[in-house]
Parts: C-alpha cells; structure tokens; sequence
C-alpha cells in the first residue's frame, strides 16, 4: 500500500453509472440541480464579464445611456494606453515579487507551525493554538499603525541605530513590503488540520527508519501534503496580489508600488477613467485565474479534507 | 476599500494623530537651515498629480524648483485624496512626517491643532491680495497661515440652456422656491410615469456637499464660532427640507437616478437631467463626453442662493511639516507650488480653479466658462470644516442627509440627531 493510499481521498465524480442517474437517463432532481448550477455560475461571471467587455469601449460609450452590452468598437487600444497611464510594468513585478515571497515564506513556515501543532506534544500547544487562532480575528485596520511603527523601528535597517531609532528601519523597502503579514494564521491552523489527519503509523514507520523529527516532517508527512500545499499558496498568492493598504502605507516611492495601488490611479476624487481601469483590472486579475486554473483541483480537495481528523 | 473599512481606518488614523505629543498649537515656523541656505533632501505628499500625466507635471515642475535650488532634493509621494488621511496619520504617528503635505479644504484645522503643521509666518491680509480670499481663508487656523493655496475646486448650479427654453423659463432660479419649481416643470415623464429627466438633479455629488452649499444659501453656518454644530438651525433644516422635497414631494429626480462618479455616465450630458447642482470640473467632462453641448452654447451656471448666493468651495494647499528637518527648503517648495507656473500647470493638469488672482486671465482659464464663472463669483464661496475635529464628523453627514432624503426621518430630526452625534465627537476629543 502506498503512503498516499493512507490520505483521505475525495469521492469519485459520479459517472455514467452513477447515483445521478437511473437506467441511463438522468434524474430530474439532478436536472434541476444544474439547471440551478449553470444559472448560479452566470450570475457568478457576470461582473467579469462585464469587466471584460467595459474594458474594450470608448469612454463615450461606457458613459452613454442607455447602457450598451456589447462594444459598438471593440477598442483594444484600451488596454496599451491604460498601461500607459503609469509604470505598470513596475507595478507587476513589485507585485510578483511581494505575492511569490509571501507564498513561499507562508507555504514553509506554517507548515512548520502546523506540524507542530499538530503533531508534537509540548506543554501549552493548545493555547498556543487558540492564540494563534485568536490573532485571526484581529481587525487588519488596527493592526496598520502598531505595524507600521514596528517595521518604522526595526533595528539596525534604514538608519536605525540597534534600539531603533533614527532612521525608517523598514519603511519604503523591500523588507516592510514582504516581512509584516507574510506568515498568517489561517495557514498554519489549514496545515495543523491536514497534519492531523495523516495517520499516526507512517510517523511511527519513519522513526523507525531513523529519521528525526525535522526529516519526518519534510520526508515523510509534507509531501502526502499537496493538496495543503495548493490550497495555502493560493489563498496567500491571492491576498498578497490584492493587499492594497499596507503596501500603500509602507511606501514612498513609486519604484516599490504595487499593481492594487497602481490601478488606483484611474479613480480620482471626482472622475473615473472606467474603460482604463477596467482594463487595468482585467490584467491584474489574470495572474489569479491561471494560478487557479492550474491548482483548482488541489484546493477544492484541501477545503474538503481540511476538516477532517 | 470599504466605506466601512475607511471609517474605520480614519478612527484608527485620529486616533494614531493623538499620539503626536507637541507642546504648542502649531510648531515652530521654517527658518533657513543651520548653514543659512535653502538645502537638504524633503520629501513631499501629494494627492494631485495623479497617474503617468500628473507625474510628468510635477516632475517638470520639481525640475523648475531644482534650477531655482540646487541644494534641495524633492522626493514625491502620490498618493489619492481617498488615502491621503491614512498615509498622513501613519507617517505622523511615526514621527517621520513629510516635509511638505498637499492637504484639502478643511484638513488644516485638525492638523494644525495637533502641533503638526509649520507657520508659514505669512499675512492672510497680505496673501489675500495676490490669491482669491476664499482661497486663502482655509489655510488659516487661529490667525496663523498653515497652508498655501493652490487650487480650488467648487460646486455650482449648472443647466440646459435648451431644456430650459422648451419649458420657457428665461433665466436661472433666484431661491429655493424657483429651484423647486423650475425643477418640477423641467421634469419629464413617459407615460407610464417613468421618469425620462430629471428637472433638477441633487444627487450627482457627495451629498454633504449639496447640502453644504443649500445651507449655506440658506444663510446658514456649519459651526458656530465656538465650534459647536450649528447646521440643525431652522437655515439648516429649510436646505435639507428642500433636498429632501425634490426627492419625496416635487419628484423632479428619484433615488438612484445618478449616482456621485457613477460609471453609467453624466446624466446631463445624457439628456437626463436639465439642472443640477454639480462641480465644475463637470465641463471638462462634458468636453469628452458631449462637447456638441459646448459648441452648441446648451450649458449655463448659476449661483445656488435663497437668503444669499453660495458656492460650495474645496482646493488643494500647500502645508509644512512643523518637524521638517529641512524648514527652509520644505517653506521655498510649498512657496514654488503655490506660484504662479505649478499652480497654472496644476489646475490644468485637473481641471481646478487657480487660487491665484494673477491667472484669472490666462489661456487655461479663458478656456473654461465654468472656471470663469466661478472665479467671477468667487466672493460667494464658503468652506467646510473650521473644526479640529472635521475629519472625524464629515463622513456621519452622508447617512444623516440620505436618511431624511429617503423618508426614514424629518430632516430636523435627522440634523438634530448628527448634531448631537458630531457633539458627542467633539467632545471626545
């Protein structure tokens, strides 16, 4: 038997001999059911497909009335000139950089977390959790200040001296933009649920091959944990790509903006450049739809099985 | 961001700006450097010149300051006037604030109260006669000039020329009754009662600035000299009342015909309404959006008056962090962005009024029949805020007004209630 036979699995979809249907026909039930599916969905895309198609208007056309669904001209040149609006090119990168570290650093550290929350007895894990979890349900607004006054005194950066003082420490830098934030309860409290619940025997057959803790948690248990995996890096991808305040709070300079703030610049106090923006955001949302097309089956699995002890 | 998360964020940035621990209101005013000479690197905050052309402007215009002073190095900070509250208090309660501070109508007296702005050691009386009053009012707290204008911007009553015609009235209304009136007359309705034009649109801008300006027509004030609300006066009640009626009584516009900024259009340039109260930066739209409207001479403005004409009237100042490390640099660059060459460069770039008296007559303003209008009735404007307190009470105005538009209360029972509820801030100050 494998190690992964020992992991909960998903039940199979229903196939053609399945519980949905009877001598071959479908049931009504199950018509119904995605009948009420496909309607859902539509009304799910509907915004993105407005997004996309208000993204290849003319200004004149997005403001007229009544409104039109379809582009009378399909204004493609929408999208170079709304990149040409600001450093876009700059704002990506910045973005990538801060969503790719921001996984990586969440993806190895809470899983660290996790594993020991889950699986090693030491005194005080339980509070421990519920501290953990605690910190869940802090509001983000006030956390802004403390963070931005703890990463304004970090020691020895940014021309602080080694209490942290007189200099910006982190402010205006790479390490404000990736170090606050970039390990989150939510994953480590994911990865102590997936943790759990592989059986206790194939820790049992690692320590007895000789391994130590460290090499049954990246030998043996991790990589049954791919569905975890998937689903904490895209949730944290996903945050991190769309965190808007803090990178705006924690910068000065146009050269660390990220893409959120950057497409922020349509929206002014008394207009909106609605066609630009919305072109804007269709490519910011890219990135997250292929990243989701490409881990949807492993994140659906992981919400599935995150539950289960 | 959320309304809910801003407000939030806001009572979060109020209170961080608390934490500003300085002896005296307002600090010390710039003086020229320890070496005597206008030099150091300072960074500036900015919520104007925004996106790749905003830049470009104040690049250029950073570059002009650079030939003027070699020794000083400006770094800009963009940010919105949706964020700017934030990023001002994040960096204030850090105690690194930005040497110079672009800030709006009405931010001076909160900030200046903490001890965070520099006197400018200007004289209002003096400024006042290179730069419109109005304009310089605001950025004096207590008899001391705090800010430099730049730019203002105001809200105004704007109309179809041809729509009215169509319902023969010949001139703009003279007080709340004619508003009222000519707005029921110009409204128009198919016939199953659906509306097809609004005879007078009151809610195309933030609705605390409607009301502002209706109040002020109303001969009434926003807060009493001794800074205790005075909006719920009988003046106070009569400008909600009659917002209030164009919505539920004359039906001239109905809730959710437009929306401030809304992505389906202006609905004047759409033919949908034939009078509005409105910005004035609402011709620059109409420039993109119908300039047959312009060419064909449909649009008119006028001044909201009932007891007295009023303009509502915002802007943009030039402010100096009272802990700059550079003063004298950081005074020369809110003195240079509140010249004569970055102003004009400014207000073009926006669409917004110079506060200076000097381009009244250049090209830009020549241009724009609604910038001129302004600028002819500039004696008629009236500035919010006045209070310390202004950014903590301004967003409770929207629900209070919309609650008595939407007949969920009186509107003096509506007034009464934010009266109390702005009190009740104040006093937890």
């Amino acid at each position: 038997m494998s190690l992964e036979s020992a992991v909960v699995q998903p039940a199979p979809a229903s196939g053609a001999s399945g519980p949905g249907r009877v001598g071959g026909a479908p049931r009504p039930g199950r018509i119904v059911l995605h009948a009420v599916l496909i309607l859902l969905s539509l009304l799910m895309v509907a915004p993105f497909v407005w997004m996309v198609l208000t993204s290849l208007k003319s200004h004149a056309e997005v403001m007229s009335y009544p409104p039109t669904i379809l582009p009378s001209v399909w204004q493609w040149v929408n999208y170079p000139d709304a990149l040409a609006f600001a450093p876009f090119g700059t704002y990506f990168r910045n973005s990538l950089v801060i969503a790719v570290s921001h996984t990586v650093i969440n993806v190895v550290l809470a899983a660290m977390a996790g594993y020991a929350l889950a699986r090693l007895p030491f005194r005080g894990r339980s509070v421990l959790l519920m501290l953990v979890l605690a910190t869940m349900m802090i509001p983000t607004f006030t956390k802004i200040v403390p963070q931005y006054l703890l990463a304004k005194t970090m020691p020895l950066f940014g021309g602080n001296d080694f209490l942290g003082r007189g200099g910006s420490g982190w402010l205006d830098s790479w390490w404000g933009l990736i170090v606050p934030g970039a390990v989150t309860p939510l994953a480590i409290f994911l990865f102590r649920q997936f943790y759990l619940s592989l059986p206790r025997e194939l820790e049992e057959a690692g320590r007895l091959d000789g391994l130590g803790e460290f090499g049954i948690f990246a030998r043996v248990m991790t990589p049954l944990m791919k569905p975890a995996i998937a689903t904490v890096a895209l949730i944290t991808f996903e945050n991190s790509w769309n965190n808007f305040v803090w990178p705006l709070i924690v910068t000065r300079s146009v050269d660390l903006r990220v893409i959120q703030v950057g497409l922020a610049a349509f929206q002014q106090t008394d207009a909106t450049l609605w066609e630009y923006m919305m072109a804007g955001t269709v490519l910011a949302t890219v990135p997250m739809i292929v990243l989701f097309l490409f881990t949807q089956r492993y994140f659906v699995q992981g919400f599935a099985t995150a539950g289960i002890k | 961001m959320t309304n809910r998360h801003r407000s939030a964020l806001r009572a979060v940035a109020a209170a961080a700006a608390g934490l500003v621990v300085l002896a005296a209101c307002g600090g010390p005013a710039p003086d020229r450097g320890g070496d005597g000479a206008v030099s150091g690197e300072i960074s500036l905050l900015t919520p104007i010149f925004e996106r790749a052309d905003g830049a470009a402007v104040l690049e250029e215009q950073l570059a002009a300051f650079k030939q003027k002073y070699p020794g000083v190095t400006v770094k800009p900070d963009y940010t919105s006037y949706s964020k700017l509250n934030e990023k001002l208090t994040t960096s204030i309660a850090s105690g690194q604030p930005y040497d110079v501070m672009l800030m709006g109508v009405g931010w001076i007296p909160p900030f200046a109260e903490k001890g965070v702005l520099a006197d400018l050691q200007q004289d209002p009386a003096q400024l006042a006669t290179r730069y419109y009053e109005g304009a310089v009012d605001p950025g004096v707290f207590q008899g001391k000039v705090y800010g430099l204008p730049i730019m203002m911007d105001t809200r105004i009553g704007i109309y179809r020329k041809d729509l009215f015609a169509q319902a023969g009235i010949t001139e703009p209304p003279k007080n709340f009754a004619e508003l009222r009136e000519y707005g029921k007359r110009l409204t128009q309705r198919g016939p199953d009662g659906k509306l097809l034009v609004a005879g007078l649109d009151v809610l195309g801008i933030d609705p605390r600035q409607a009301f502002l300006t209706l109040l002020w027509a109303a001969g009434g004030e926003l807060f009493n000299p001794d800074g205790s609300p005075a909006f719920n006066s009988p003046a106070g009640v009569k400008a909600l009342q009659t917002m209030t009626d164009v919505i539920q009584t004359d039906r001239s516009e109905e809730v959710g015909w437009t929306v401030p900024n809304s992505p389906t259009g202006n609905v004047m340039a759409q033919g949908r309404a034939a009078m509005l109260v409105g910005h004035h930066n609402f011709w620059t739209a109409i420039e993109r959006e119908a300039p047959d409207l312009i060419a064909q001479d449909k649009l008119g403005f006028f001044v909201i008056q009932d007891e007295r004409p009023a303009i509502f009237q915002g802007g943009t100042l030039a402010t100096v962090a009272a802990q700059s490390k550079a003063p004298a640099a950081a005074k020369a660059l809110a003195e240079f962005l509140a010249s004569e060459g970055p102003a004009l460069a400014a207000n073009q770039q926006r669409g917004n009024i110079p506060a200076l008296k000097s381009l009244e007559t250049s090209e830009f303003v020549q241009q724009n029949k609604a910038i001129q209008f302004a600028m002819q009735h500039f004696d008629a404007v009236h500035s919010e805020g006045g209070v310390p307190a202004w950014l903590d009470v301004r967003d409770k105005f929207k629900p209070a007004i919309e609650s008595a538009m939407l007949g969920q209360k009186s509107p003096q029972q509506a007034l009464d209630d934010l009266a109390a509820e702005t009190s009740a801030a104040l006093a937890g100050r």
